[in-house]
């Protein structure tokens, strides 16, 4: 195989190794979210007491760490389905640099929506 | 005395230039006389000598160690001279050429970018030290780790059944990757930056999805996708980790 393929395709241990973290943190995350909503009484279903709960700094950092890494989950994933669909060279550098920028502006939205409990 | 029908897909290269350009490709119904140990090679033996001496197909050893009679027989990847008739199901044997591969003739696939990519990943033991005077010692601990990778003869059949390696011509394909891990977990190994590279790149090992197609398909019941997900840790402990191996 010619070597430019491998220089052209270097990387991707950090790809690999963020998906995996992040789908550790999306479980866990997840399964704290649904335990805490669905079975912890965690008292009445109001807009004060959830925006109170919303507000406590443990629940600032889990949201905005799930935001994260769902965020780079998906697209990162979406990624690797796309790969398979025969872009290299240029076109595979345009590709990760359109989710990149996708992926900052959907973070920013998400942090837009956060940040009233953050200043709260 | 009993019959078996082998129903053995056609391809001919010269007559690609034909009205439809497909080679003439077909499917054509042999008959050939059963004995109860009738191996699928020896029945394409048969054909040539006796009915169709134009058959191609690819042999050599007739002991299922050299890898050279892979085919697609009844749906299944098979060494075609392991496979005894006896063992089939009742009715005609369909025997075709390893799908998603170039054909060249018949049943003979075009193995050329699968050897391309075999060489990519060095696959031979590299020293960096000076040789020992007599041989280089082995535990039999640290050989029983080569005794899964060890047994790949080379067929392509997980190559051809790699969903990743249709999609992606550039993907190494489980085989070099099995490969690249027999000689990395070899305590006689000593490459640090030669290897490494070539297999931890994006179409490399991060190219596996897991499909586990190769697992299925490999004649030799070797596991490839557990081997590529190996490689894909060995790449975070020697790149993270600073580990030699």
């Amino acid at each position: 195989m010619r070597q430019g393929v491998i220089e052209e395709n270097a990387g991707g241990m950090w790809l690999w190794l963020l998906q995996r973290l992040t789908a550790v943190v999306l479980i866990v995350g997840l399964a704290v979210h649904i335990v805490a909503t669905h079975v912890l009484n965690l008292g009445e279903l109001s807009y004060d007491n959830v925006a109170g709960r919303l507000a406590m700094p443990l629940f600032v950092v889990v949201d905005f760490a799930l935001l994260g890494a769902g965020i780079f989950h998906a697209l990162n994933g979406l990624r690797m389905v796309l790969l398979d669909y025969g872009f290299s060279g240029r076109s595979k550098t345009m590709l990760s640099w359109g989710l990149f920028v996708f992926g900052v502006a959907a973070f920013g939205y998400g942090a837009w929506a956060l940040w009233p409990w953050l200043t709260a | 005395m009993p019959e078996a029908t082998f129903r053995i897909k056609r391809h001919n290269p010269e007559k690609l230039d034909d009205q439809n350009g497909t080679g003439d490709d077909r499917y054509d119904d042999f008959t050939v006389p059963y004995e109860s140990s009738l191996t699928v090679l020896e029945g394409l033996f048969y054909i040539q000598e006796n009915l169709d001496g134009s058959l191609s197909f690819r042999y050599c050893c007739r002991a299922a160690v050299c890898g050279s009679c892979a085919m697609y027989i009844n749906g299944t990847y098979r060494l075609a001279c392991q496979t005894n008739v006896r063992h089939l199901d009742d009715g005609p044997i369909t025997v075709e050429p390893m799908p998603h591969m170039p054909v060249v003739k018949d049943l003979v696939c075009d193995m050329t970018d699968f050897f391309a990519k075999y060489e990519t990943v060095m696959p031979h033991i590299i020293r960096n030290s000076a040789p020992p005077e007599k041989e280089i010692i082995q535990s039999p601990e640290d050989r029983k780790k080569l005794d899964m990778p060890v047994d790949c003869i080379l067929c392509g059949s997980c190559y051809s059944s790699c969903p990743s390696v249709w999609g992606e011509g550039n993907y190494l394909g489980p085989a070099a990757l099995l490969k690249a891990y027999r000689f990395e977990v070899d305590s006689r190994d000593e490459a640090r930056k030669e290897r490494l590279p070539r297999f931890d790149n994006e179409r490399g090992s991060y190219r596996c999805h897991t499909i586990t197609n190769c697992v299925e398909a490999c004649p030799k019941e070797l596991n490839p996708t557990e081997a590529i997900q190996w490689l894909k840790g060995a790449a975070v402990r020697r790149r993270l980790l600073g580990r030699a191996k």
